[in-house]
């Protein structure tokens, strides 16, 4: 919220929008002693970005409770920021307790001196609010001021003020954070241990500092008299600016921020054209990761609805089982049991790498097993569509079809010869059941083989597709991309071999039904 | 082929005897063609619609087309359960079809319980009737059994595709209309009423809406 209310607010008048540059360069120089006068434009742009919202807070707030007659806190130290700060914005409170830290530094010593300076000075009430923050971090200006050169400080701050505009972009801003966040880590544990190694050159600064405390007392001042002149009139003109068409300010936070809205068209529109690029983007993708998803291709082509009727049929034998078994008792118990198991033992599948030939040669081998069982059903719907698949791949221009496409087709020829399969099986358990001489030991016998037939037929489908794949790997930048979707298609025929398992699996109680 | 994207997934059983018109209703209404021949179900087969009801909401229907043969009848009853709205279908010109429905009724009840579905009553083979054949069972006689036990009745040609629509349409909506006064609801390990895929958001998309101080990031 605090990141796109700021932005709102930093937009809705070109000329607060100056004001607030001007006084997020002052934050630069005054920003906490780890960041150097003479530091590079980056860290200045973060530094600028997370110390100006916390000032847009404050001048919020002190709006908001001028007529509340809080004494005002000037000059104070941060520990009275949690009061000024209203806002749950986490990144304030990080701000916070960062420069809380800082305080407690024994190192720290000008900060003291420099806060008894400030009541002296008394500008307007509301000014003086927004000073809350501002004079603090001048302290810290000062501080760094010591090491550098201490006139530099209010060069530093115009050249400040010329490069570093711009609005923050919310993820840059976020990024900046936790960015910070590890600096100061970082910084936190260097001073402790005083190493000359310092990446920061923070360890040189704080000697320099204990050095020269008397000299900060000095010239301390000479830079905050200078800072305050230039801190009121960007306050006093901030204000004036925002009690435009809103005198007194009456009107609530709330409708700050829709006030805010309205002039930045621009900045509206390019946020959704924007997002909707971004969600153009979103849908292509959903689209061809729908198209290429096993489960709703395996679902569109009804194998899943086929697989729960099996799961229904297969429960149902179940239950029938269960009922026979609680009434045996005894030897006959024991026989059943004996019987039951020996089903499950003819049902288990032996590792058959036979390689599948050609077509006729497959129908043939399927048509053999199937006859065993003795009802009429038929593979031709999965051979027809395993022929399909293969007239496609002959036919298929390596050039035109673009690894997304064959990717999909995989995927689809996949889920669609699982659904059929498990449709056939589904179909062999109706069809058993209602057959009336029952011949178990052949039906298993049967299943096992059109199982093993069925999960080489897939298998070898796949590596049909994979080896397409595999061939537009030479002439590919992507080859990252293909390789994921070769081991994708080899993964998915792993799943609709387990699909085709599982169904034989649901179909054992259906053959045990059959033995009793 | 891929489905599009719906919110509510219904299922939807026909039941009635054998060679009533279960298949040729169903094949009209997800197919829009009628088969002259068609060999009977065996246990059980699926097809799939998508409609959608009055306020635009997308409703996949899974219709299980059970066999009316009396051989299967065992087997068609482990099918039941799952289902919220039956369709109790007989043949206009079959007497015994319309005389078995209130079997077919108990017996839809039984097996879904505690579940309780929407029925509809819907007669079949209208064209044969209008095209001088005999009419068994008059359109008043089903009218008031239907309104005897709170059924929808019509009358249908999956020849000619009369009223096929809205057999299906008004069951469709019934259920839609329970779904929103509360009484029936998406349950765990009941699959008669499902959440589908929910259409992503800014499909529909316009500028108004890019409304920065929405947008929440922290």
């Amino acid at each position: 919220m605090e990141t796109s209310d700021s932005e709102c607010f930093e937009s809705a008048d070109e000329e607060i929008y100056a004001e607030n540059e001007n006084k997020k360069s002052k934050k630069v120089a005054g920003s906490p002693p780890s960041k150097e006068i003479p530091c590079e434009t980056e860290h200045i742009s973060y530094l600028k970005t997370e110390e100006t919202k916390n000032e847009r807070t404050n001048i919020l707030d002190s709006n908001l409770q001028v007529d509340e007659d809080k004494p005002t806190k000037i000059g104070l130290s941060n520990t009275n920021e949690p009061e000024v700060i209203t806002d749950n914005n986490t990144s304030n409170i990080q701000e916070e307790d960062e420069v809380n830290m800082w305080d407690e530094d024994e190192d720290w010593e000008p900060v003291e001196t420099k806060t008894e300076i400030k009541p002296s000075e008394s500008p307007p009430l509301t000014i003086n609010r927004i000073w809350g923050w501002d004079l603090s971090a001048m302290l810290n200006a000062a501080t760094v001021g010591v090491t550098a050169v201490t006139t530099q400080v209010s060069q530093g701050l115009s050249n400040v003020l010329e490069t570093g505009i711009g609005a923050p972009d919310p993820a840059e801003l976020a990024r900046r954070t936790t960015q910070e966040e590890h600096t100061h880590d970082a910084e936190i544990t260097e001073p402790s241990t005083n190493s000359s190694t310092n990446l920061f050159g923070f360890g040189n600064l704080v000697s320099g500092v204990t050095q020269i405390t008397k000299l900060v007392e000095t010239t301390g001042n000479k830079v905050i008299l200078g800072g305050l002149d230039t801190l009121e009139t960007i306050g006093k003109k901030t204000m004036q600016v925002l009690q435009e068409g809103d005198p007194g300010l009456k009107k609530k936070r709330a409708l700050l921020k829709i006030e805010g809205e309205k002039p930045v068209l621009s900045h509206i529109l390019r946020e959704a054209k924007e997002k909707a690029e971004l969600e153009n983007r979103l849908l292509e993708e959903q689209h061809f990761a729908r198209k290429a998803n096993y489960e709703s291709l395996f679902d569109d082509h009804q194998g899943l609805v086929h697989l729960e009727a099996l799961e229904m049929l297969s429960k149902q034998c179940s239950i029938k089982l269960e009922r026979l078994i609680e009434s045996q008792s005894g030897r006959e118990l024991v026989e059943l049991q004996e019987t039951m198991n020996q089903i499950v033992e003819l049902c288990e599948l032996v590792d058959d790498d036979d390689e599948l030939e050609d077509a006729s040669e497959i129908k043939e081998k399927l048509d053999t097993a199937v006859s065993e069982m003795v009802i009429n059903i038929s593979y031709d719907k999965v051979l027809t569509t395993r022929k399909e698949a293969e007239q496609w791949l002959d036919n298929l221009h390596l050039g035109v079809c673009s690894e997304l496409e064959l990717h999909e087709q995989a995927i689809d020829t996949l889920a669609q010869l699982t659904a059929l399969a498990v449709e056939r099986y589904h179909k062999i358990g109706e069809l058993l059941l209602i057959k009336e001489h029952r011949s178990t030991a052949d039906e298993a016998d049967s299943l096992v083989q059109v199982t093993t037939i069925l999960t080489a037929l897939i298998g070898n489908m796949a590596t049909k597709f994979s080896n397409k794949l595999s061939e537009k790997l030479s002439d590919s930048t992507h080859k990252d991309h293909i390789n994921t979707l070769i081991t994708n298609v080899y993964f998915e025929s792993a799943n609709s071999t387990s699909y085709l398992k599982n169904a034989f699996q649901l179909l054992i109680p259906v053959l045990q039904v059959g033995a009793i | 082929m891929v489905e599009p994207i719906f919110d509510y997934q219904f299922r939807l059983i026909l039941i009635g005897d054998s060679t009533v018109g279960k298949s040729s209703l169903l094949k009209y209404f997800t197919d829009g063609k009628f088969a002259e021949l068609s060999d009977p179900t065996v246990g059980v087969d699926f097809f799939a619609r998508l409609i959608e009801v009055k306020d635009g909401t997308r409703v996949k229907l899974q219709l299980w087309d059970t066999a009316g043969q009396e051989r299967f009848r065992s087997i068609t009853k482990s099918y039941y359960r799952n289902s919220v709205g039956a369709l109790l279908v007989y043949d206009i010109c079959n007497r015994a079809s319309f005389e078995h429905i209130p079997l077919w009724m108990a017996e839809a009840k039984r097996h879904i319980e505690p579940h309780r579905p929407i029925f509809a009553l819907v007669g079949c083979k209208l064209d044969l009737v209008s095209n001088g054949g005999h009419r068994e069972v008059s359109k008043e006689e089903a009218k008031a059994f239907a309104d005897q036990n709170g059924l929808h009745h019509i009358e249908t040609s999956a020849r000619k595709g009369t009223n096929v629509e809205e057999a299906f349409r008004s069951v469709t909506q019934e259920v839609y209309n329970r779904i929103q006064s509360g009484e029936y609801k998406v349950e765990d390990g009941w699959d008669g009423i499902k959440t589908g895929f929910t259409r992503p958001n800014g499909m529909d998309f316009n500028l108004i809406e890019a409304e920065p101080a929405k947008s929440s990031c922290c």
